[in-house]
């Protein structure tokens, strides 16, 4: 790789949760993450990992993706990870930071990526599913993800920090043998505790019934009808037209809907 | 009488007589007069609700049975149609308490119904605050607050127009931190979209704040999100920053709101002078087949009417739609099972859905009941397709089909 911007790469990786079962694993998309760095083939590539001492053995998982060394920032249960990292990242001052978009387990509120990219002192795209170099120097050009499966092209400038969407390249498979052999370094860590979260009451998730659109007023049969049926359209009617003259009023409406050019 | 009344007065002799008794006991002595009239508003006249239901008498009687009982009456005996749309009155807050702010998204200009959700929420905030409510929900989007008016707006902020089609988060960020400082809310909302909780989180990280994502539930005094993957509620008082889960809150319906212009000391504008790291976004182009159909925006769509496959597919590449079938289609084998829209297939949300002889099962119907243009070309006037449609074609598909790619053809090469 010769561009500069990815050459040295930082991948922060979470312990995931099984939704199922909620056992510990690696999470889907910081696992994504972990793919696309290795994909980019950089001259270092530091994995990080900010959380209790207990955490180690799920992090073996990202090991067996075929990384040798994994830092471990050593913080009690239930501290802020982000000072942490932030202090962390500094020392290394990585052109680019590569992570999942929400953590699966704990708070999940995907603030993280945002909040040391404020720290580095660098941008922040989500949901990016390419990375690659771009023509001008010192920039990267990206893909991102959109709603409705559209994907839009960007280029960004300076140091960055991205977050993988789950429609990224799929992550290898994690070998037992590598992830045996690969070592997980614990490094001490200074985290305050996080008032909020203790703030916070939690109790167990219970599924809520689904919001239906209920139409108030009208008769019996008409809110059965507008329940059930779908919306019957008030639109135009053309009865036995030309087939050009039928292709015309299609091509007009679609235009109209912004479908066609 | 002038009226035919639908209820009749039902007697009911023993309570007639106890309403009448003065003196109970061994002798009970009655009033003269009945003392009320006391009926059964329950009891249904079938002669009077099948008079109401009569439209028309000549030549034969025609009956409208799914007009509601208290429009049917006068209108239906006159045999004219009046149309009574009931005004919604509009609520004004002329000294709001606070503000709550809606920052929405209004892809390509349009009302979302993520966007009425977040406004639902906001009201919630807004109408009953924890001392009592009195604050108006501002809105800040591209575009005029007119059509925000019936979703529940007060005020409404116009971010510049050239921002709906651009992709400038850093940029919609410095406006909401600006306009933040300038109105100081009490609350501000942002969809949990793709393109909103991004704004959200780089607000909250400016601000250095707390940002409560995908708000699940609201009152005054406790908001909840999903947390843990979504094993765990997590419960706090709403905080300033938050952002509203998709499809949490029901929007609102049957009112008005004023939803005028904020007049700012300072224009609403900022970020002008942040230097963007973020540039040359464009839209990449994405093989349409390639979509799932929940995912994509635009269908093509065929039935049992359509024999000439080959135009349909040739169709499908000049418009760069998803192509699409109906069930009798999928189990012809003319298209995968996966590309089947209904019950038993796909329910799709496209913007746009373009049926080519499909005449509309019940079943179909259902799955396309989230899009919001349908397109119908059948031979049947009175297939259920050309009432739901919005434009129908009462046409032979295989007619239809070469002459719109030759349409589509010239007009490409002009």
């Amino acid at each position: 790789m010769t561009d500069p911007a990815m050459t040295d790469v930082a991948v922060l990786l979470s312990v995931g949760r099984h939704p199922v079962s909620g056992r510990a694993r690696r999470a889907a998309t910081d696992a994504q993450a972990l793919e696309m760095a290795l994909a980019l083939r950089p001259r270092r590539l530091t994995a990080i990992h900010a959380g209790p001492a207990a955490d180690g053995e799920a992090l073996r998982a990202y090991l067996g993706m075929g990384l040798e060394r994994l830092t471990l920032l050593v913080l009690p249960e239930g501290a802020d990870p982000v000072d942490a990292l932030i202090a962390h990242l500094h020392r290394h001052a990585p052109s680019l930071v590569l992570t999942g978009r929400q953590a699966e387990d704990g708070e999940g509120s995907g603030m993280l990526p945002y909040l040391i990219a404020r720290g580095l002192d660098a941008a922040v795209v989500p949901d990016v599913v390419r990375i690659g170099p771009a023509d001008a120097p010192d920039s990267a050009g990206l893909v991102q993800a959109l709603p409705r499966g559209q994907r839009r092209a960007l280029t960004v400038t300076g140091r960055l920090v991205a977050t993988v969407h789950p429609s990224a390249p799929p992550a290898r498979p994690s070998a037992f043998g590598p992830a045996r052999r690969g070592v997980v370094e614990p490094v001490t860590a200074q985290a305050a505790a996080d008032p909020f979260l203790s703030d916070c009451e939690h109790r167990p998730w219970r599924p809520k019934p689904k919001l239906m659109r209920v139409k108030r007023g009208g008769s019996a049969l008409d809110r059965l009808k507008a329940a059930t049926e779908s919306k019957s359209g008030k639109g135009q009617l053309l009865v036995n037209p030309s087939a050009e003259a039928g292709a015309l009023a299609i091509y007009d409406s679609l235009v109209e809907q912004g479908m066609l050019p | 009488m002038s009226q035919p009344s639908a209820t009749r007065r039902r007697v009911d002799p023993r309570a007639e007589r106890a309403a009448r008794t003065v003196l109970a006991g061994p002798r009970p002595r009655l009033l003269r007069q009945p003392a009320a009239a006391i009926s059964n508003e329950r009891r249904r006249d079938p002669r009077a609700i099948r008079e109401a239901a009569l439209v028309q008498r000549q030549p034969r009687p025609r009956y409208d049975w799914t007009r509601d009982a208290a429009s049917a009456g006068s209108s239906a005996a006159m045999g004219v149609f009046v149309a009574a749309a009931p005004a919604i009155p509009l609520q004004v807050i002329a000294e709001p308490a606070y503000l709550v702010l809606a920052l929405l998204d209004r892809p390509g200009g349009e009302v979302s119904d993520h966007d009425r959700q977040v406004i639902a929420a906001a009201r919630l905030l807004a109408d009953s605050g924890s001392d009592g409510g009195g604050g108006a929900v501002v809105t800040v989007s591209t575009g005029s607050g007119e059509a925000l008016a019936e979703a529940g707006s007060d005020r409404h902020v116009a971010l510049p127009d050239g921002w709906a089609d651009d992709y400038v988060p850093e940029r919609r960020a410095a406006a909401a931190s600006a306009l933040m400082a300038a109105l100081s809310p009490r609350h501000v909302l942002f969809p949990d979209s793709a393109d909103g909780g991004d704004v959200a989180r780089r607000v909250a990280a400016a601000a250095g704040e707390r940002l409560f994502t995908g708000v699940q539930s609201l009152a005054p005094d406790r908001a909840t999100r999903q947390s843990a993957g979504g094993s765990l509620e997590t419960g706090h008082r709403p905080t300033r920053l938050m952002t509203v889960a998709a499809d949490a809150f029901a929007p609102l319906d049957g009112v008005r709101h004023e939803a005028r212009p904020l007049d700012l000391a300072a224009p609403a504008i900022a970020g002008e002078e942040v230097l963007p790291r973020l540039g040359g976004a464009r839209r990449l182009a994405v093989d349409p087949d390639a979509l799932s159909l929940s995912e994509t925006d635009f269908i093509l769509s065929a039935g049992n009417g359509v024999t000439d496959w080959r135009s349909f597919a040739e169709l499908g590449e000049a418009l760069g739609a998803t192509r699409a079938g109906s069930r009798v289609v999928c189990d012809a084998g003319h298209l995968p099972r996966e590309r089947q829209v209904g019950a038993s297939g796909t329910v799709v949300g496209a913007r746009c859905y373009l049926a080519f002889g499909i005449a509309g099962a019940p079943q179909h119907l259902q799955g396309i009941t989230g899009v919001h243009h349908v397109i119908a070309v059948n031979t049947d006037l009175h297939a259920e397709m050309i009432k739901r449609a919005d434009l129908s074609i009462v046409a032979d598909a295989q007619a239809v089909m070469p002459a719109l790619i030759r349409l589509i053809r010239e007009r490409r090469h002009d």
